[in-house]
């Protein structure tokens, strides 16, 4: 099942942040979420988006769905908390 | 000209190799330390598996000859309290910058100019301490009296295995072999979806580092290896003021002039590494400008100007110390790096844990 939304229920914006912040604000908001809810994450650093938050989010068990823009040179990171 | 050539290139060509590699396998020892505050341990196994690959490979090249020039591995003086303060404040400051020594450079390849004034603040922190307003602690610090050696004459750098007096294959053993078994518990052989995994990149990192021990020797007549202070500090000097070794004498076989300016071998590659993770990053599509929020501009400069102020203090990075001198077993890196976990972990709790656990939230 796809994880991407076109109606994530909260957008989180860590462009231009550098390591390990977008990791941590993305466990911080994902805390706030309730189950089921979906949280889009827009991340530029390639070794949070492609790493850390990946294996976070497979060690909590949450389903995560990473798309990369390659027009933009970013990641929108898709986390479904369960 | 034709020597001057491949000084030039081999600087080049290593820094570049270890730049390519360090984007391809999003290798940070900074990570790797932080990570083990919250159990992911996976940084860690290729940073281990790096030190294992580098401390038997330097070390084997060594005893079979191949160091030509200099003949042995540079180990570094033990001066316990530069070692220990130094390493303490450089560990903090990673944590701060977001990145360690080699981190911030190769990063400046991905396009965040938080990572450009990183780089300067490394250089601020190093310059104000060798040269400037923190000079006297430094020289206080390093100066040769309160340097510890042993031996009869007591004028050999401390190792791990002349201090326990065995033969140096003992201790790497002893070493080697629980990375080794670590190492092997987080399936290595798992290949990744993108990139390197981190066993490639440990792998590799290594192979970099042995590769720099023997093209130091080679080409500038110290087996020095992988270390970022020195050259950091030696590149800049070398822009700024034509010679890398400026207000101080220059060793001849570590230096090239061309047209009058004078560089050092190692400040080529520090030079080429933004350069090799350019090219990396170019082919993964990751590379574009990018501005972080003004704050955190601000605390990067910081972390990186505490990080340049540890390092000279200290004696060295987390390449310099964590990775290279861990290798050559010298007393002075093992307790550096040591301190450099400490310091970092000092940091991770009051940036990282506690902001968040005040908020009520795990992390």
């Amino acid at each position: 099942m796809s994880v991407k939304t076109a109606t994530p229920d909260q957008t989180l914006d860590t462009l231009g942040r550098v390591c390990p912040y977008p990791l941590l604000l993305t466990k911080k908001a994902l805390e706030k979420l309730g189950s089921g809810q979906t949280i889009k994450v827009l991340c530029d650093a390639p070794a949070s988006a492609e790493d850390s938050i990946p294996r976070y989010a497979e060690k909590q068990g949450y389903s995560f769905e990473a798309v990369k823009l390659d027009d933009k040179g970013y990641w929108e990171l898709y986390i479904k908390k369960s | 000209m034709v020597s001057v050539m491949f000084f030039i290139i081999s600087g080049l060509m290593i820094g570049a190799a270890f730049g390519f590699v360090l984007q391809r396998g999003r290798f940070c020892v900074n990570s790797a330390f932080r990570e083990v505050l919250f159990q992911d341990y996976t940084m860690i196994r290729a940073y281990l598996l790096a030190v294992a690959v580098t401390m038997i490979g330097a070390n084997l090249i060594e005893d079979l000859g191949w160091l030509g020039n200099s003949g042995e591995l540079y180990r570094q003086a033990f001066v316990p309290y530069a070692n220990v303060i130094g390493g303490f404040i450089f560990g903090m400051g990673i944590v701060l910058a977001g990145g360690c020594g080699s981190g911030i450079l190769y990063r400046v390849g991905e396009g965040n100019l938080a990572y450009v004034l990183a780089v300067c603040g490394f250089f601020f922190g190093i310059v104000i301490t060798k040269f400037g307003i923190l000079r006297p602690v430094y020289d206080w610090m390093v100066a040769p009296e309160r340097a510890v050696f042993i031996g009869a004459d007591e004028d050999v750098v401390p190792t791990l295995y002349n201090v326990l007096g065995v033969n140096k294959w003992v201790v790497i053993a002893v070493v080697a072999a629980p990375i080794f078994y670590f190492v092997l518990k987080g399936k290595p052989f798992k290949k990744a979806k993108k990139g390197l995994s981190w066993s490639a990149a440990g792998l590799l990192v290594g192979v970099v580092a042995v590769a720099a021990f023997w093209a130091s020797d080679y080409f500038s007549g110290r087996a020095r290896g992988l270390s970022f202070t020195g050259p950091v500090r030696e590149f800049f000097l070398g822009v700024f003021f034509g010679n890398s070794w400026f207000g101080g004498d220059v060793p001849a076989k570590e230096a090239m002039s061309l047209f009058g300016i004078t560089f050092s071998w190692s400040s080529l590659y520090v030079l080429a590494v933004p350069i090799g993770a350019y090219l990396s990053g170019k082919i993964l599509n990751e590379v574009k400008l990018k501005v972080p929020p003004a704050d955190e501009l601000l605390k990067v400069f910081l972390g990186g100007a505490i990080m340049g102020i540890g390092a000279q203090i200290g004696g060295g990075c987390n390449i310099g110390h964590s990775l290279t001198g861990v290798s050559t077993l010298a007393v002075s890196s093992w307790v550096a790096n040591a301190f450099i976990i400490l310091g970092n972990w000092t940091m991770v709790y009051f940036l990282l844990i506690r902001p968040m656990r005040d908020m009520d939230l795990a992390v």
